[in-house]
């Protein structure tokens, strides 16, 4: 019997971005419902949901009865942080290929945006008790996610001679594909000039190194690829995947911000995909702040270890250029809902619907999640063809 | 920025006493002869169970920093700093303002005590 493969078959999106007085679970039920009405099916369709629950982690197994499922056949909450949405891609895949479920679901939503609060005060942790010795970073200031992300930067700039400037030609290109995406919050252009004006946040991170903060929802279904040959949209197949949780020590020998888990597990995907990372044709990389994309790029081997900065700053990830990545905008310019944002532009990308920003050979698409400060990683391989035996 | 007061617990007492002393303690393994962060349960190495207490030189070199931008008052300057014994420690470099900061520099541990919490460790990079 030959191995029964998956396939994401629909897409549902919310409204994203400042968008407030909705709930969660509300964000949930739209984007399940859009995804499954995306890829043709009924929500009874849906034997398999999990469920991610952000940042604000308040959505939870009760969204089942929110959406009116019945008999699910795999149910649970995902909690990987931003490597979450490719962990549930394979977690259903993995269900998918043994028979245990049908057709999942995959559902990342959250609203940490509050009105009349800043972005930076959804993920600042402000007004966490300070007790023992794990209290110690924060104590001594280290209490946002862009000053731990900060540290790691630095890390690398002195290591490898990375500059801002080349963090800032990040920045510029993801904004050059936002500026082709009607579903992107910011689509004002930028130059160098304008990342380098913008406030210091936690130095070497600039504000324009720094992503979004959005509230809503995404939802995927996954099913097997036969399935979805009948169904609405075309196919996009899962051809690999992997995961790398490096488990940094506090210790002399960490790679802290030098190497992160994208090395192992975008090799581990690679592999599972019997593909050569040269063949891949678009990167949807996680990218929280610009300096994520770049050690991600490097420890996929798009680039020598060292030479992240210089390969942004040549232009090769731009419309236009040698490796177009991000063509969304990513989580900097379009809407951030961890890692579901490089997915969604995965699917559409795959499918052929980007518009003004499809990028025309499409055959391969790596897709990355990043959690914790570089600690968690997930890679899909996705494709529009079925993948060869 | 100021330095946030910390509480402490059962387990960090040993830690408090002693850096109200000057004193930075560290986690030791006998039977690995190996050293593990404050807050490590076993040994970062070998997984060894055996951690006691022991005196760090309060000495290292800075891995790597962030400096966060005051309103009105110079930046806050965060290090991260790795001890002679190997443990990597977050403190606050209170002697520095950004600027003069590299990769390499050596560090001296000191200690500060904001109003309310405990004594905790600081890092002096001209002392």
């Amino acid at each position: 019997m030959s191995a029964r493969r998956a396939a994401i078959a629909g897409l549902g999106m919310t409204e994203l971005g400042k968008v407030y007085g909705r709930t969660p679970a509300e964000f949930a039920l739209e984007a399940v419902s859009r995804a499954a009405a995306d890829a043709g099916l009924a929500p009874a369709d849906i034997d398999g949901l999990l469920v991610n629950p952000g940042i604000g982690n308040d959505t939870d197994l009760r969204l089942q009865a929110t959406l009116r499922l019945r008999d699910l056949r795999l149910l649970t909450t995902v909690q990987g942080f931003g490597s979450s949405a490719g962990q549930m891609v394979q977690i259903a895949a993995m269900a998918i290929e043994a028979g245990m479920a049908d057709v999942v679901a995959c559902v990342y939503a959250d609203a940490p945006l509050k009105q009349g609060a800043g972005s930076g005060a959804a993920y600042s942790g402000a007004g966490r008790a300070m007790r023992g010795l794990g209290s110690l970073p924060a104590a001594a200031g280290l209490k946002t996610a862009p000053a731990r992300y900060a540290m790691a930067a630095r890390r690398h700039m002195e290591t490898y001679g990375t500059t801002s400037e080349q963090l800032g030609a990040i920045a510029v290109a993801a904004r050059q594909w936002a500026a082709l995406n009607p579903l992107a919050q910011m689509r004002e252009p930028i130059t160098l000039e304008d990342h380098q004006s913008s406030r210091r946040i936690a130095d070497p991170l600039r504000l324009l190194d720094c992503c979004l903060v959005s509230n809503g929802a995404i939802a995927v279904i996954v099913t097997s690829a036969d399935r979805a040959a009948a169904l609405a949209q075309p196919p996009v197949h899962v051809w690999g995947w992997g995961q790398a949780h490096p488990g940094y020590p506090a210790h002399r020998g960490s790679d802290f911000g030098l190497v992160t888990g994208a090395a192992r597990s975008g090799a581990d995907a690679l592999k599972m995909a019997g593909v050569g990372v040269a063949e891949i044709d678009i990167r949807q990389i996680y990218d929280c702040f610009t300096f994520t994309t770049l050690i991600t790029l490097e420890d996929y081997g798009f680039c020598a270890k060292g030479e992240g900065g210089e390969f942004a700053a040549s232009g090769a990830l731009a419309p236009g250029g040698s490796h177009p990545t991000n063509t969304g905008g990513g989580q900097l310019s379009s809407y951030y809902m961890w890692g579901m944002t490089p997915l969604s532009e995965a699917v559409i990308q795959a499918r052929g619907q980007g518009g003004a920003r499809q990028v025309a050979k499409r055959d391969l698409i790596m897709v990355s999640g990043n959690g914790g400060v570089l600690d968690f990683h997930s890679t899909l391989i996705l494709s529009p063809h079925p993948k060869a035996r | 920025m100021t330095l946030t007061p910390v509480e402490r617990d059962e387990r960090s007492a040993p830690f408090f006493d002693a850096a109200a002393r000057g004193v930075l303690l560290l986690r030791y393994s006998p039977s690995s002869g190996m050293w593990s962060e404050p807050d490590a349960l076993v040994c970062g190495h070998t997984g060894a169970a055996d951690l006691e207490w022991r005196e760090s030189g309060g000495r290292g070199h800075l891995v790597s920093w962030t400096v966060l931008p005051g309103r009105d008052a110079p930046g806050t300057v965060i290090g991260l700093v790795e001890l002679a014994e190997g443990p990597w420690l977050t403190v606050r470099l209170t002697d520095a303002e950004g600027p003069e900061v590299a990769a390499g520099m050596p560090v001296r541990i000191g200690f500060a005590r904001p109003e309310g919490g405990e004594a905790m460790p600081v890092g002096l990079l001209h002392a």
